[in-house]
């Protein structure tokens, strides 16, 4: 793999990036809901493309096939459990969108603030989720320097992939905020599983084939088919593992925030399906991939080597190696421009509008814009910093997140939920986490992954109790739900009448 | 059973995937062990989504 490949690479990848990001435009966006949801009118596939690029972060193609060669199927496991969870859209997407589409909301903390009739809630939901988030990308970053300089030899230095990738992430939220951002979102998602597929394929075939690549786990590496297999998934450690990225699909605000969208209930459906087809051949292909360097490159020094190790391989051309490269680039990419907008949307809606109230929408606007580069910033400078303390709040940052469950289920489905209630379950649970991250995460056995949803649920429901609850609020928010799903029976029934009469 | 019930059915998918690979797979060194049983736990959850949210088709969007 030559720099000067390496750079032409980049190169055209961006020339394609910038001219659809540039096509995505429809006109000046106004409005937030306009800039950062598209005007809640998103079609089905775009959607269903970026949703899965904005999960799927670098960390699925480095880490999962390094937590595979590493820990074995158990990484298998602890991915199917995450992807089951994303089944909680088909439960709690038609809510959201109902509500969205009824009030106005712009993000996950706003509605969680009208619903409980709270500005503290919305405004502890938006920080909360900066604390947690802004280090989860400043990680990313750093693992997009780190996979450039190792592939190339650092031909290509750490801190120039880390800048590298911020500026394109800040360019891209830029050009059409949100629109911009799916759509190249897209471009990565569809050039990294057809990719990615092929060269788990070639690998695979280089084995000897499937059976082959069986046969060699079975016979040296048989704990890595079983679980707890070598030791690292020990069955609390998957529990605590697995409980937090279970309800990521709501518990993240980049993804909730997804859930306000889609054009319509039937773009939403193929939101959810696309990526969950998308997100299964993708977690397979990771998965083989760790399969794959573990039985061909049983003795690498770190598990973190086993995507570097493969793609450097004779098994892959350097054609394709380049291309799968610049594709996890892309994958942190798009992870981190999602995250940076839905931030600014958090921090201009329910931290500055909060505190300064009476602000006009195009104002907002204009705070959130001049966020994202500041968020951006402020993850490039903890990349480059390196502090532990920034690992281990992004280590924490699924647990932390965890915070807000209770309070969300809450809000749709228990009317005497109360806006303290939810607030010190945020606060506190937040507290806790971070807490049970600075001393060595386990309590009485068991990580803050496990204690974080018994904590939040806890304090949100004995509060509460405690607590009264704003019956207007509550009612109102029940009732658009009811109001707005209701349409669908009398369609049907429209039609039942229709039908019967012709 | 209302559609939206079905949801039940991916919670108990969910459930196995707990229990099934840390208990009765634990010993298969195979690949029809775990890694087949949560390869096809995956497929069913998209199949029970597939058809839990059916229903999304009927909603009108005015």
């Amino acid at each position: 793999m030559t720099e000067s490949l390496i750079w032409w690479s980049i190169a055209i990848y961006l020339l394609i990036a910038i001219g659809i990001a540039i096509m995505s435009r429809q006109g000046p966006s106004e409005s937030m809901s306009g800039y950062f949801l598209g005007n809640r009118q998103m079609n089905g596939f775009v959607s269903a493309l970026s949703y899965s690029a904005t999960t799927y972060s670098a960390f699925m193609m480095v880490g999962l096939a390094g937590l595979t060669y590493a820990g074995g199927v158990g990484a298998l496991g602890f991915e199917i459990i995450y992807f089951a969870g994303v089944s909680l859209v088909a439960v709690f997407g038609p809510k959201f969108w109902a509500v969205g589409k009824k009030f106005g909301y712009v993000t996950p903390s706003e509605m969680l603030g009208h619903r409980y009739n709270s500005k503290h809630v919305a405004m502890a939901v938006s920080i909360a989720s900066c604390i947690f988030l802004i280090p989860y990308s400043a990680v990313q970053l750093a693992g997009v320097g780190y996979l450039l300089q190792g592939i190339t030899d650092g031909a290509i230095t750490f801190t120039t992939g880390v800048v590298l990738a911020t500026v394109i992430a800040i360019f891209f939220s830029y050009i059409a905020g949100i629109r911009s951002v799916m759509w190249t979102d897209s471009l990565q998602a569809i050039m990294m599983i057809v990719a990615s597929t092929l060269v788990a394929f070639l690998v695979i075939q280089g084995l000897g084939g499937f059976g082959a690549l069986f046969d060699t786990l079975a016979t040296e590496h048989p704990q890595s088919l079983t679980v707890p297999g070598p030791g690292l998934f020990s069955f609390v450690t998957f529990l605590g593992l697995t409980i937090p990225w279970f309800f990521f699909s709501i518990s993240n605000p980049q993804v909730s925030q997804r859930l306000f969208m889609p054009s319509s209930l039937r773009s939403m459906r193929h939101m959810l399906i696309g990526f969950l087809v998308f997100g299964f051949i993708y977690t397979m292909v990771s998965v083989l991939w760790g399969f794959s360097a573990l039985a061909a490159f049983p003795s690498l020094a770190s598990a973190d080597l086993a995507t570097p190790t493969l793609l450097a391989s004779e098994f892959v051309p350097p054609v394709l190696g380049v291309i799968v490269m610049i594709g996890i680039m892309a994958a942190a990419v798009s992870t981190i421009d999602s995250i940076m907008l839905t931030l600014a949307s958090m921090v201009s809606r329910d931290v500055y509008a909060n505190v300064k109230p009476n602000v006009s929408e195009k104002r907002q606007l204009l705070v959130g814009k001049f966020v994202v580069p500041v968020i951006a910033l402020m993850a490039l400078a903890f990349a480059e910093l390196q502090l532990d303390l920034i690992a281990v709040l992004s280590v924490a940052a699924s647990s932390g997140l965890v915070a807000m469950v209770p309070a969300l289920i809450g809000a749709f489905y228990w009317k005497r939920g109360t806006g303290v209630g939810a607030l010190v379950s945020v606060v506190g649970t937040s507290a806790f986490v971070l807490l049970m991250y600075a001393t060595g995460n386990s309590l009485l056995g068991l990580p803050a992954g496990v204690w974080g949803i018994v904590v939040a649920s806890v304090l949100f429901v004995g509060v509460s109790l405690m607590t009264k609850p704003h019956q207007a609020s509550s009612d109102a928010f029940f009732t658009a739900i009811a109001e707005e799903l209701g349409k669908k029976r009398r369609t049907t029934s429209d039609q039942a009448t229709k039908a019967a009469a012709a | 059973m209302k559609r939206s019930k079905w949801i039940w059915l991916v919670w108990a998918v969910v459930l196995l995937s707990y229990l099934m690979p840390y208990t009765l797979l634990s010993g298969v060194a195979l690949w029809y062990g775990s890694f087949l049983f949560w390869m096809l736990a995956g497929l069913v959850i998209i199949a029970l989504n597939v058809f839990i949210t059916k229903d999304f088709e009927e909603h009108s969007n005015d």
